[in-house]
């Protein structure tokens, strides 16, 4: 072994020393962040494991959507909310499955599923979407309190126009008028320029004001 | 030394692997995603930048597209417009928004879906089958890779996946759909009154003194542009492709070594006989060869059925030998020079005499001629001159454009040096103002104002060479200069006071169509005389336009009869409403509209689901470089 200068065994002593006493704190941080970023990385992994099995069932209820195929569509959308409910796709394969048992005229189903994605998607403007079609179906299923209802509990802001004139339109099927143009008003004043405002417009002129 | 290292050299791997290998390993591929920041930056999106180049590079795709669409109409100042190039980036600003929730949300495309779904495009099919080599060609068509294709597939999928659940969803309820179709079936009984300006032209009185002060006010109205008579030169690949020169042996040369594509070479089969010598061997040992070669052909020509046998028994080519000298089929350029000459020479069946070859004595027979079928030379000589010309001619426009520039700008005084290097021809055009050109080839937002600066006009200079187009450069100079004038009182007083006139009847018109109607309104209809009355409805408005509609359907309708007037283009017009029928539509109405609504719907929800999107994503857009590319 080579030997050191007095300087340089100070320095290794103090080092060991150093160690002795930081070394295993300083081995556990480590050890502890590694696992951190191990359990964040599984916890990742995990979910994009679910979604990409999702994904495959959600890709067979979309054909089967588009060929409004009832069964299969209602098949591969419970097969996603009862084993990937976490996923996001659970949300997406409710609405649709929504729309298309809405189509086929069963509302107990389509309400089913829009109320789902009310009580469980993660994100405000989809909960939004289903909320405003959940309305649509109560108000065919001769419920235009509970559709009303719906639309009373604060929507994301980017849906406060569409709100509006959904409740217009459900008053004016209930005859209650003044209270629809007040609707349509709102909506007036939160739309921006497109389609909807137009459509808006002419909404109010038939209840009897330009 | 170093004890503790040494004593402790397997832990310290270990901390060394877990604190530099896991960081890599977890987040390497996030560290290679994160965007680069510094270049030019057109937008960013929730902290994703839009870069100056791929913003450009989708104003490219955007361009070609509407380039092939207007064919020769196109200019591309047309995307000079700062809000047509913010639509697009709006666009590609959604796009990013869509493709971040996606991967948030861990959305995916698998490889399967990705394939079945490249399999399924018809451009990539023949006869409705998926065709691996009409993919290549239209990727290559494209200028894609097949692994670019893929990812923006798979980009449109996963949009797809996202539009397909939240936008294609969308519902209308009945009782909503069933209230909105009755409202556009209503119909309404009207007649129509007009007043028109023409029956007023006679009461309106225009002074001379109003003729005057109109000229006087509008000066602008009366200016003719500025305009400039100009001489021009285009350099372009086709432009160059007439100067090009292509030797008669250039053709043939390019001819021969393409010749696959002129069709199928002439095949033949033989058989053969190899004595084999060394190429390097003695005389000696290449006469006795001959010698056994000839004994051989002459057993050939006194029976010549017995080739397959003597080949088999005498033959040095190993591959041949045992199948009787048979060598399958061959064309040109595939066997030794003598050997391909001789069998090229023979009638079917016939047998060679000895054919010397670096590989020593052939005795062949030729057992069987597929004719080719050949575009000959001739049939395809302008073909391959117009294809060596133009890949001359681009070859030489990238040099050329870069000389032509210079020239231009170094003698600025005549187009002449130009053309005459480069062979072009100097073009005129008249009429040509700084928002236009008579000439297609002027046509150009950046040449205009290069025409137009000082240094053209005063100085009479060269502009420099401009790129109007791909591969096209002009470079233009002013030969004459109008200066915006105005055009003399007396040239135009005419058409002022008939203007005039019209304007005045035209307001006298309304007014009096705005008294009637209030007559009307208080029950005085005697100055009136309504036209025929007929039924409209929104769904059926006949000639009314949405002002008229919204009169008529908007008013109230529950004392009748009720007017309403409005100002039209040549007038005033009121409509007196007599009769309201409520119209019951059918189911089939009453479906097509529910499902009309339910489209609308699912597109606003999806508006205001990117809206939300977008307003939680911290979106900026850098408008200084969307103003900056309109110069």
């Amino acid at each position: 072994m080579a030997t050191y200068d007095l300087e340089e065994q100070e320095q290794l002593a103090a080092l060991k020393a150093w160690w002795k006493e930081h070394g295993g704190a300083i081995i556990l941080g480590a050890t502890l962040v590694c696992a951190a970023i191990g359990a964040w990385n599984g916890w990742t992994w995990y979910q994009r494991s679910q979604a990409a099995h999702a994904a495959v069932l959600y890709d067979t209820l979309q054909k089967a959507a588009r060929a409004s195929d009832l069964k299969t569509t209602r098949e591969a959308a419970g097969a996603i909310l009862e084993n990937f409910p976490h996923s996001a796709y659970a949300p997406l394969a409710a609405l649709v499955s929504a729309k298309i048992h809405f189509q086929a005229g069963d509302l107990k189903t389509a309400r089913a599923q829009l109320q789902w994605v009310i009580d469980h998607a993660g994100s405000d403007e989809i909960r939004s979407i289903a909320a405003l079609r959940l309305a649509s179906v109560l108000l065919d299923d001769n419920e235009p309190d509970a559709a009303l209802k719906i639309l009373e509990a604060k929507p994301h802001p980017s849906f406060e126009a569409l709100y509006a004139s959904q409740r217009g339109d459900i008053l004016a099927t209930q005859k209650r008028r003044s209270e629809a143009r007040a609707a349509y008003r709102a909506a007036l004043e939160k739309a921006g320029a497109g389609p909807l405002r137009d459509a808006l417009r002419l909404k109010l002129e038939a209840l009897g004001e330009g | 030394m170093f004890d503790f290292v040494s004593k402790h050299k397997r832990l310290l791997q270990f901390v060394l692997a877990l604190m530099i290998v896991p960081p890599f390993a977890f987040w390497g591929i996030q560290w290679t995603q994160r965007e680069t920041a510094g270049a030019g930056e057109v937008a960013s999106v929730g902290g994703q930048k839009i870069t100056d180049q791929e913003f450009s590079e989708a104003l490219r795709q955007q361009q070609d597209r509407v380039r092939g669409m207007l064919k020769g109409n196109y200019d591309p100042a047309i995307f000079d417009s700062p809000a047509l190039r913010l639509e697009l980036l709006e666009g590609m600003i959604s796009q990013r928004l869509m493709m971040q929730y996606a991967a948030r949300n861990h959305l995916t495309v698998s490889d399967e879906m990705l394939v079945e779904t490249t399999m399924s495009i018809p451009a990539f099919q023949v006869d409705g089958k998926f065709s691996r080599d009409r993919y290549d060609a239209a990727l290559r068509n494209e200028r894609m890779s097949s692994e670019a294709f893929d990812s923006a597939l798979r980009r449109d999928l996963l949009m797809q996946q996202l539009t397909g659940a939240l936008s294609d969803s969308g519902l209308a309820s009945k009782a909503v759909s069933r209230q909105f179709a009755r409202l556009r079936a209503q119909q309404r009984e009207i007649a129509e009154y007009r007043v028109q300006a023409d029956a007023q032209l006679a009461q309106s009185k225009i002074t001379p003194d109003a003729i005057r002060a109109f000229y006087d006010g509008n000066p602008a109205r009366f200016q003719v542009p500025e305009e400039v008579a100009v001489e021009y030169l285009v350099l372009s690949t086709d432009a160059l492709l007439a100067s090009e020169q292509v030797g008669a042996d250039e053709i043939r040369a390019y001819y021969e070594s393409n010749i696959s594509k002129y069709g199928e070479p002439e095949q033949r089969r033989a058989s053969h006989i190899l004595i084999a010598v060394k190429r390097d061997a003695g005389d000696a040992e290449k006469a006795s060869a001959r010698e056994r070669a000839a004994q051989i052909l002459a057993q050939l020509r006194k029976s010549p059925g017995s080739f397959a046998e003597l080949a088999k028994k005498n033959s040095g080519d190993p591959g041949s030998a045992s199948q009787g000298g048979d060598l399958g089929f061959f064309s040109r350029g595939m066997m030794v020079r003598p050997f391909e000459d001789a069998a090229f020479k023979l009638r079917p069946n016939q047998i060679s005499d000895l054919v010397e070859s670096d590989f020593g004595f052939h005795i062949i027979k030729v057992t069987g001629i597929k004719a080719g079928k050949m575009r000959s030379l001739e049939a395809a000589r302008p073909e391959i001159e117009r294809e060596l010309k133009k890949e001359r001619a681009g070859r030489r426009f990238a040099e050329a454009a870069e000389a032509f520039s210079n020239l231009v700008y170094e003698q600025p005084e005549s187009l002449g040096p130009a053309a005459e290097r480069f062979k072009l021809t100097v073009q005129r055009a008249q009429g040509v103002t700084r928002q236009s050109a008579p000439v297609a080839a002027l046509n150009n937002a950046r040449l205009l104002a290069a025409l137009f600066a000082d240094d053209s006009i005063k100085n009479r200079r060269n502009t420099e060479a401009v790129e109007t187009g791909p591969s096209v450069l002009v470079s233009a100079r002013v030969l004459d200069h109008k200066p915006a004038s105005q055009r003399p009182f007396d040239e135009v007083k005419g058409d002022i006071a008939k203007r005039l006139a019209q304007q005045e009847a035209l307001a006298l018109a309304r007014r009096q169509g705005a008294e009637r109607l209030d007559q009307l309104n208080k029950g005085d209809a005697s100055a009136v005389r309504f036209g025929a009355t007929k039924l409209v409805s929104r769904d059926e408005p006949q000639d009314l336009g949405p002002e008229a509609l919204s009169k008529i359907f908007g008013s109230d309708a529950s004392k009748l009869p009720l007017y309403a007037g409005m100002e039209s283009n040549n007038g005033y017009v009121i409509y007196r409403v007599s009769r309201v029928v409520d119209v019951q539509p059918d189911e089939t109405r009453q479906r097509s509209v529910q499902s009309e609504l339910g489209r609308v719907g699912g597109t606003q929800e999806f508006r205001s689901f990117l809206d939300g999107l977008r307003a939680d994503a911290n979106v900026e857009i850098n408008k200084a470089v969307l103003e900056k590319k309109t110069q």
